[in-house]
């Protein structure tokens, strides 16, 4: 129980709290209208704070569990540069299909 | 605790000296830039992501820094790394809300948005708190640089035969000297240029280190096995101990830190200003956030892990009980060699000296917009002409940065007897950012939110935070998520929860009962005393806010005097400020950023999205207001006469230092080339045969 305070108690209330914090700034600037959907560098901007959110959760969840032993401490950078490899071949992969 | 002098030897001493000549250098060189005071706070508004990322590093790095970072990874381990991976959350609300606001309503400093948003009077007020916060902010950084030399320095040197005792403020004052001079002659584009230098030198010094501690232990896996299982935790425990608990960060970083990071920290807010447009801004943003940061967490906190490694390992060489503050440069000694140690130092000291910087030049920025500029214009003795005001107040903001510097170097004395520079720098957040950070986030986001709301919240919100502060048991002790209360300094991070929640909870208050505010004034004007009582009603909330303030009388008295002070301040605002929504928010809020758009350019925004053209320029006499192109270009760029256009030299590593900004003028029938007057060239820094790329802005 102890430790739980110390590991995943903490990952919740930052992604659970911080997530909803992050999902009401995303629907108020759109409800608002600065951030127009409709716009092509809006649309992609969505995809990059999407991406962010789910970049800092992963980085958060493989260091825990790379502290507790259950992965190797390798694994951490070897599946975040994948992420980031991943997303950037994604998204030059549309911007050619759309010219 | 284990303190140290004398560490470090005459090679590293040599180094340090060369490397702040060459960045001296450089900054000046950068600082002949510099022409007026657009140029002096805001580097022109011409300068592309990547090197407004690189620079807000050395900015960023340098505020949370080595010494402090390094001391709760010591002390804590990897979790030393949370504050620096939790500042995404905010990232909509900046990229898509405070970011367009500031550069389309064409606000110089922060206190000027609330001035068109509210009032003059919620400006006036916005200034004092600003004030504190950046004036707090380089005390926080003269500290840091204070204890990072005070290990590399003598206990006492002689001087004409009698002993000089070398002091923590003895060392800031000879500091702040050498950071006063350089700014003050230089401005914001020789920081911006000094920072960018500076933002690689810091991240390759710190992985250097990070590497040298892996070396001097053995390899990545013998570090990591030593550390403790505890140590290897991203995250803080959940709620002890009292200094470094991750509900407590959590509050006073991520939220209040973080907002008053990228909404408030005027230093800052500075640099995204001086971005060619919103998109390069938030380029800048993202790509910081998202991936300079982690790498900065390694640079700033590795020392602190190692030390830790090697008091596992070998506790004879790094004690256990060393000073955290001093950790840094301990573990620096050991593991670099002589010279090698001396540019890691210089890299520390040159990066919290960029923060300083930057913190004295936004300063001297809100001294000269709200400070200087209103009191001339109430004194009536502005310059006849506007060179001639612009070079007044040029030499203004030299002398404003000279007197902000030695505010900064008293500020310390505020924070120096706090254990660690985390644990001063922690309290400083949760204490001063709430009121302007609610202030600013309602003002964007929340049209309703009127000037009552914003200075109650300022004045109550600021006197229910002193009753915090004075009885902290009983105040914040519900908000304390099981964390225990240190008597000698109460509650310094989970304060933030706190003092938001007070502010947010007065400004809520205020604005949904403005109704029954307009009632009870209109029925007061309608009285035949109205100006007695409304005279009766300011004199009686400033002694209620006197005596909350001045700690006079009991706990129960002073409750009800803070409840007084919330109930006459939205009366006397309703009644003395003029205020109308419509105008007020036009443009100011998140809800109007189109609008915002519109008046930025002066019409209606062109978005159709064209291509860029490479042009050659061409001198022609004329307006110097607009430039022109051919029609092919126009139609190419799709654009219109009237539209914005931004015009940069082609070499993209200049990163917009060539460039400038200017309005498409009536097309010719000369393809590639751009028509500009002698001003325009000299103003964008063009050279004859360079190419130019052009863009239609909006």
């Amino acid at each position: 129980m102890e430790l739980y305070s110390h590991t995943w108690l903490p990952f919740i209330y930052l992604y659970g709290l911080g997530g909803i914090l992050f999902i009401f700034g995303i629907y108020i600037t759109i409800k608002a209208g600065s951030f127009d959907l409709q716009r092509r560098t809006h649309k992609k901007w969505m995809w990059i704070l999407l991406f962010g959110f789910v970049w800092y959760l992963m980085m958060h969840a493989l260091m825990t569990w790379a502290a507790l032993g259950i992965i190797s401490v390798y694994t951490v950078p070897i599946v975040l540069l994948g992420m980031a490899v991943v997303f950037i071949v994604l998204a030059l992969l549309s911007k050619k299909t759309k010219t | 605790m284990q303190t140290f002098h004398n560490i470090g030897t005459s090679t590293d001493w040599i180094v340090m000296v060369v490397y702040f000549i060459v960045i001296m250098l450089f900054g000046s060189y950068f600082g002949r830039y510099t022409k007026n005071t657009s140029d002096f706070f805001f580097g022109g508004r011409r300068f592309s992501w990547w090197l407004i990322t690189m620079s807000i590093v050395a900015t960023g790095v340098g505020s949370h820094s080595f010494v402090k970072y390094s001391a709760k990874g010591f002390e804590h381990g990897i979790s030393s790394s949370m504050t620096y991976l939790n500042d995404w959350f905010f990232i909509p609300f900046f990229m898509f809300g405070w970011l367009p606001i500031i550069v389309y309503s064409k606000v110089r400093s922060i206190p000027e948005y609330f001035e068109k948003r509210f009032s003059p009077s919620a400006r006036f007020l916005a200034t004092i708190l600003l004030l504190l916060y950046m004036i707090g902010y380089i005390g926080i950084g003269f500290l840091t640089l204070g204890k990072a030399v005070i290990p590399m320095l003598p206990e006492a040197f002689t001087l004409f035969g009698m002993t000089v005792p070398i002091t923590l403020m003895g060392a800031i004052i000879v500091i702040a000297i050498i950071t006063g001079i350089y700014i003050t002659f230089g401005g914001q584009t020789a920081v911006i240029f000094t920072d960018l230098l500076q933002g690689f030198i810091l991240l390759f010094a710190g992985l250097l280190l990070f590497f040298f501690g892996i070396t001097y232990l053995g390899g990545f896996d013998i570090f990591w096995n030593l550390l403790p299982m505890e140590w290897k935790l991203p995250l803080a425990d959940f709620n002890q101990p009292s200094n470094f608990n991750f509900v407590g960060i959590f509050w006073q970083d991520a939220i209040a830190g973080s907002i008053g990071f990228l909404f408030m920290n005027q230093g800052l807010i500075m640099r995204f200003m001086a971005c060619k447009n919103v998109n390069e801004g938030r380029k800048a943003a993202a790509i910081n956030i998202l991936f300079v940061l982690p790498i900065s967490a390694i640079v700033v906190g590795n020392a602190g892990w190692v030390g830790k490694a090697i008091s596992v390992k070998s506790p004879h060489i790094v004690s256990p009980s060393v000073s955290p503050d001093q950790i840094f440069v301990v573990v620096a000694n050991i593991i670099a060699s002589p010279g090698m140690f001396g540019f890691i130092m210089a890299a520390l000291t040159a990066a919290l000296m960029s923060t300083v910087d930057t913190l004295i030049n936004a300063t001297a920025a809100i001294f000269i917009n709200d400070v200087y500029r209103p009191v001339k214009q109430f004194l009536k003795s502005m310059a006849v002409s506007e060179i001639e005001r612009d070079k007044k107040e040029l030499l203004a903001a030299r002398y404003a940065s000279i007197g902000v510097t030695a505010l900064g170097v008293l500020a310390v004395l505020a924070f120096k007897n706090f254990p660690t520079v985390y644990e001063a720098h922690g309290f400083f957040h949760s204490t001063l950012t709430p009121p302007l950070v609610v202030g600013i986030f309602l003002g964007v986001f929340w049209k309703r939110f009127t000037p009552s709301a914003v200075i109650t919240t300022f004045v109550g919100g600021v006197a229910l935070m002193i009753l915090g502060a004075r009885y902290p048991g009983i105040f914040i002790a519900p908000f304390d998520h099981g964390i225990e209360m240190n008597q000698a300094h109460p509650y310094s991070y989970i304060r933030a929860l706190y003092n938001t929640f007070v502010c947010v909870g007065v400004a809520v208050i205020v604005t949904i009962t403005t109704q029954w505010q307009v009632k009870i004034i209109s029925i007061i004007r309608n009285g035949k005393n109205s100006k007695m009582i409304m005279n009766t009603i300011t004199a009686l909330a400033i002694a209620f806010f006197v005596v909350v303030l001045m700690n006079i009388s009991d706990l129960y008295m002073q409750c009800l005097s803070a409840t007084a002070v919330l109930i006459f301040i939205p009366l006397l605002v309703t009644y003395f400020v003029k205020y109308d929504e419509i105008t007020n928010t036009n443009g100011l809020t998140a809800g109007s950023i189109n609008v915002a758009r519109k008046l930025f350019k002066g019409a209606a925004p062109n978005d159709q999205e064209g291509q860029k053209v490479l042009v050659h320029f061409k001198q022609v006499d004329g307006d110097d207001t607009v430039v022109h192109f051919s029609t092919e270009d126009m139609i190419l760029m799709k654009a219109n006469p009237g539209d914005l256009v931004y015009l940069s030299d082609k070499r993209k590593w200049m990163g917009g230092l060539k460039s400038i900004h200017s309005v498409f003028g009536k097309p010719h029938d000369e393809k590639g080339k751009v028509y500009i007057t002698s001003s325009q060239i000299k103003h964008g820094l063009f050279v004859k045969e360079k190419l130019l790329t052009a863009e239609k802005e909006m």
